[in-house]
């Protein structure tokens, strides 16, 4: 008995030295982080560091009474050289320790990606306090701290309404790309590959959605909408890929799940299509010894909406649409290929990593001057659209105006 | 020392000679004249008993002229006084009948000619005193007869025993609804009536120096492993006890661990669980004066099985699954509930982080102290439940109710979500078919609720490996307490986890399960 007893006490003495970071926290000692923004003004040399906190008691379903008046998230801005350094000097003007494992949205200023990332990125990989899952996004005319600052729809929690919202566009819409903490590190130290992150703006009034009176009109005076991706070379930003670049970029990185695009009508107007599936498939062929990149996509899409006179009940204008289709696409990928070879020089597809799988001594030998190489390497596109469905209808009322006239007339 | 008045007036004359006698050293008074010898005995006899005030004495002279005295001893309530009439009838009706013969009333001749006239019950002879008073206490009638040195024991036992009645603590929806009564006899007939095979053999022993319980072992030969009778023998016979009062008290004294918290002997107060027990091979041990049954050899999953796995087909004892759960759930909950908001926040979803902490906005205490005290409190409401008179249930469960629930959270005592998960843990205690399981919950509780106050979820995985090791390191009458998950029966499966049909079960080596 003795023994069982000195036993038990020896492994929860090795118990206690065995744990590794630790920490007794009690949920109500938590300032929960949902959100931080980066800021630097041109030239300064210090960081404007802002949190936002989630204010627990006023986001809480039961809210009521004790709620009212506040706001349901806080943000605190700190003025700082080093992230740990704002990170903990918040603690003068917090009064809880920040919790950061739940944070959603590390926003970047354009300036400060635009004078590189590189310093910033390291605190939020290296604290063990940080699960790298959150997404990064950079800013794109406004201050990381004004996004932080607005008063969001529907979704008290801002950090949340960008979290999510970032995902559904990435999913349903496309030209947005929901990029996490690991990726870009990922990128940033590859040399075949550099990272994008998508952008976000403040549309409409700024200082106007910073005031709760936001909150009680129906149409907001300022959104907060993501547009396009920022392209980098290196750890800098060095431009902006409009919508339609962002989605041939998307289509080159397998990464739209579902999309919605115009595409021309035999005659004249258009026919919106809805992409359900697409893949794409990149590869390096090498002639003469020169690399050559081929892109294949293979995508599938509904017709969600016509706007022509056109019918659909025949196999070849389906055919037709099709071609039409993969002509757009292919339109759109080559768009945003160009702008990367010769615009913004930057290898944002990770063209050089798909060289370095293909022929690896190759690679070793161009890996050095990669980015002078990039924007020579010939670039061939080939995309295989089918339509599979025409939605709960055949043909558009246009069609069907045109038809019962040409009845009309042919009965008289 | 008094004696109890004779019933007999017509013999009154007779004692007044000796009265004063007796008065005089200080005896007590009987109105019978008896001789000195008779006299002597039973008065030796009663104070065997302390002069217990139940005990009844009654001397008179059989035959047509008086010829034989005797006096005829026995414990009030215990005997049934028609079967002690009928004795004294019998005895005087015979003698009246035949008369004695000088002869007759030798010694041996008298004994012998009342055991054969005495139709009731059994018949003992003896001539110590002290089995007389052995015999007084166990219900039997004693008879001493006049220059007699044996005596005779007569079975007239009519203990009060209540009639069979249903199950109470392990009731069943589908299923027999008897249970055990306080008579052993009675709860030996309701097995034997279930298995009628002359195989169901049944061993008595007397256990306790002073309460002496009849304790019966009630196993089928051929089905029952013999090491395991051996052993229950030889443990039972070592038990050096005063008194046995409950089947707990068997329990305490034969099993392997003094210290085990988790039981290694099953109880139970159904004579269909004990049936299939039986036929299972176990062994049962029915204790005098209480109606719950030791079952032996017992396995952990056992207490997860409910005689109801049996007798409803439709959901193949699935529900097995739902108590372990149960059982997991009864003894982690309030220690997840801890570890995760106090140490592991970044577990949780956001949303649902963010819920909780707001819920705990303003309590004064921590997670540990508040889930100590609402398990404590759960507690003390159940103890209460059990131990308080019937008639102010209503009140300890509305005060229950509202300390628990409604006021604790609206003083911001205690968060909701902790109400939450000290519900669910006495919910999940209260599934087990058997009680004994759930006590074993509650004392583990605690120590894991510390373990993940101080270490966080790395406490109640060291704590649960600890429980691991312990109940692979525990047997019960030699057969590991894990069987058949560890050591690994594959045969046993079949009415393990899950209770499978019939037809699989049946038809397959080693179908019989744990």
């Amino acid at each position: 008995m003795k023994r069982t007893f000195l036993l038990v006490l020896t492994m929860l003495l090795v118990v206690l030295m065995i744990t590794g970071c630790w920490n007794r926290r009690e949920l109500n000692e938590l300032s929960i982080v949902g959100a931080i923004g980066i800021d630097k003004e041109p030239g300064a040399d210090q960081y404007m560091f802002s949190v936002q906190v989630i204010n627990q008691g006023v986001i809480s379903s039961k809210g009521g009474g004790e709620g009212i008046g506040q706001a349901s998230v806080t943000t605190f801005e700190m003025e700082t050289s080093s992230m740990f350094e704002g990170m903990r000097r918040l603690t003068t003007v917090s009064p809880r320790k920040l919790y950061l494992a739940h944070m959603r949205m590390l926003i970047l200023s354009e300036e400060v990606a635009k004078e590189g990332v590189g310093p910033i990125l390291d605190l939020f990989s290296r604290d063990h306090e940080y699960r790298p899952d959150f997404y990064v996004i950079v800013t794109k005319d406004t201050k990381a701290g004004d996004v932080l600052k607005q008063f969001t729809q529907i979704e008290k929690v801002p950090a949340n309404k960008l979290f999510s919202s970032l995902e559904m566009s990435e999913k349903h819409w496309a030209p947005t790309v929901a990029v996490r903490l690991d990726e870009v590190e990922a990128s940033l130290v590859s040399l075949g590959k550099q990272p994008v992150l998508t952008g976000v703006m403040v549309r409409g009034d700024e200082r106007a959605g910073e005031s709760e009176k936001a909150l009680q009109r129906l149409e907001p005076p300022a959104y907060v909408v993501y547009t396009g991706i920022g392209v980098f070379r290196g750890d800098k930003l060095v431009g902006w890929l409009n919508e339609e670049e962002s989605k041939g970029y998307n289509y080159i990185a397998d990464n739209v799940k579902s999309t919605v695009g115009p595409l021309a009508c035999p005659q004249k107007g258009e026919v919106i299509l809805e992409m359900i599936r697409s893949s794409s498939n990149v590869q390096a062929k090498f002639q003469n010894g020169k690399p050559q990149i081929q892109i294949k996509i293979k995508a599938e899409g509904n017709v969600g909406e016509v706007l022509c006179d056109v019918d659909l009940q025949d196999p070849k204008t389906i055919e037709k649409l099709e071609r039409n289709g993969e002509q757009r696409i292919k339109q759109i990928i080559q768009r945003a290929v160009d702008k990367a070879q010769h615009q913004y020089r930057s290898d944002i597809f990770g063209f050089g990593e798909v060289i370095h799988r293909e022929d690896a001594k190759y690679w070793k030998k161009i890996q050095g001057e990669w980015d002078e190489v990039f924007p020579h390497v010939p670039v061939v596109v080939d995309v295989d659209l089918q339509i599979r469905r025409t939605g709960t209808k055949v043909n558009s009322y246009l069609t069907e105006m045109r038809k019962a006239r040409e009845k009309a007339k042919e009965q008289k | 020392m008094r004696f109890r008045k004779s019933k007999e007036p017509q013999k009154h004359k007779h004692a007044t000679d000796h009265r004063s006698q007796h008065e005089h050293e200080q005896v007590p008074v009987t109105q019978t004249q008896v001789t000195p010898g008779l006299q002597d005995r039973i008065e030796e006899t009663a104070k065997l008993l302390g002069g217990s005030t139940d005990l009844g004495i009654r001397t008179f002279r059989l035959g047509p002229a008086g010829e034989l005295l005797i006096g005829v001893l026995f414990l009030d309530g215990l005997v049934d006084q028609a079967r002690v009439q009928d004795v004294q009838e019998t005895l005087s009706l015979q003698a009246e009948k035949e008369g004695f013969a000088k002869q007759a009333l030798k010694e041996q001749a008298v004994i012998e000619w009342a055991q054969n006239a005495i139709t009731v019950g059994d018949v003992k002879r003896a001539t110590d005193l002290q089995a007389a008073a052995q015999s007084l206490v166990s219900g039997e009638t004693v008879i001493l007869f006049d220059g007699c040195q044996e005596l005779l024991s007569v079975t007239t036992s009519a203990p009060e025993h209540r009639a069979v009645s249903e199950p109470v603590t392990q009731t069943v929806i589908r299923g027999p609804q008897e249970a055990f009564t306080e008579t052993l006899r009675v709860n030996t007939s309701l097995v034997r009536r279930k298995i009628k095979d002359p195989n169901l053999w049944m061993e008595t022993k007397q256990i306790g120096k002073v309460t002496k319980t009849d304790v019966a072992i009630m196993y089928i030969n051929g089905l029952v492993k013999e090491s395991v009778l051996q052993e229950l023998h030889a443990r039972m016979d070592r038990i050096q006890i005063d008194g046995i009062l409950e089947s707990g008290y068997i329990e305490e004294l034969i099993r392997e661990q003094r210290y085990a918290v988790f039981p290694t002997v099953n109880n139970t107060e159904r004579p269909d669980v004990v049936a299939a027990a039986l036929l299972e091979g176990r062994v049962a041990v029915f204790i005098d004066g209480t109606p719950f049954v030791l079952l032996m050899p017992t396995v952990f999953i056992q207490f997860f099985q409910a005689a109801e796995d049996y007798y409803h087909l439709s959901d193949f004892g699935v529900l097995r699954l739902l108590r372990l759960t149960s059982f997991f759930l009864a003894l982690l909950a309030p220690s997840l509930y801890i570890a995760i908001t106090t140490f592991h926040q970044e577990m949780l979803p956001t949303s649902l982080l963010i819920s909780l902490a707001a819920q705990r906005e303003g309590i004064p205490f921590p997670a540990f102290a508040e889930a100590l005290m609402m398990e404590i409190t759960f507690e003390l409401l159940r103890e209460a439940g059990i131990r308080m008179p019937r008639a102010v249930g209503t009140a300890i469960s509305i005060v229950g109710a509202l300390v628990l629930g409604q006021a604790a959270v609206q003083a911001g005592l205690v968060s909701p979500a902790m109400v939450i998960i000290v519900s669910i843990t006495a919910i999940n205690s209260f599934v087990f078919p058997n009680y004994a399981i759930s006590i074993a919950t509650r004392v583990l509780r605690f120590p894991l609720m510390l373990l993940a106050a101080t270490f966080g979820i790395f406490g109640i995985i060291v704590g649960m490996l600890a429980l691991l090791f312990h109940l692979t390191s525990i047997r019960s009458f030699g057969v590991p307490y894990l069987t058949p998950f560890s050591p690994f029966v594959w045969g046993d499966q079949k009415d393990a986890l899950v209770r499978w049909p019939r037809e699989v079960r049946v038809g397959q080596k080693g179908g019989k399960a744990e």
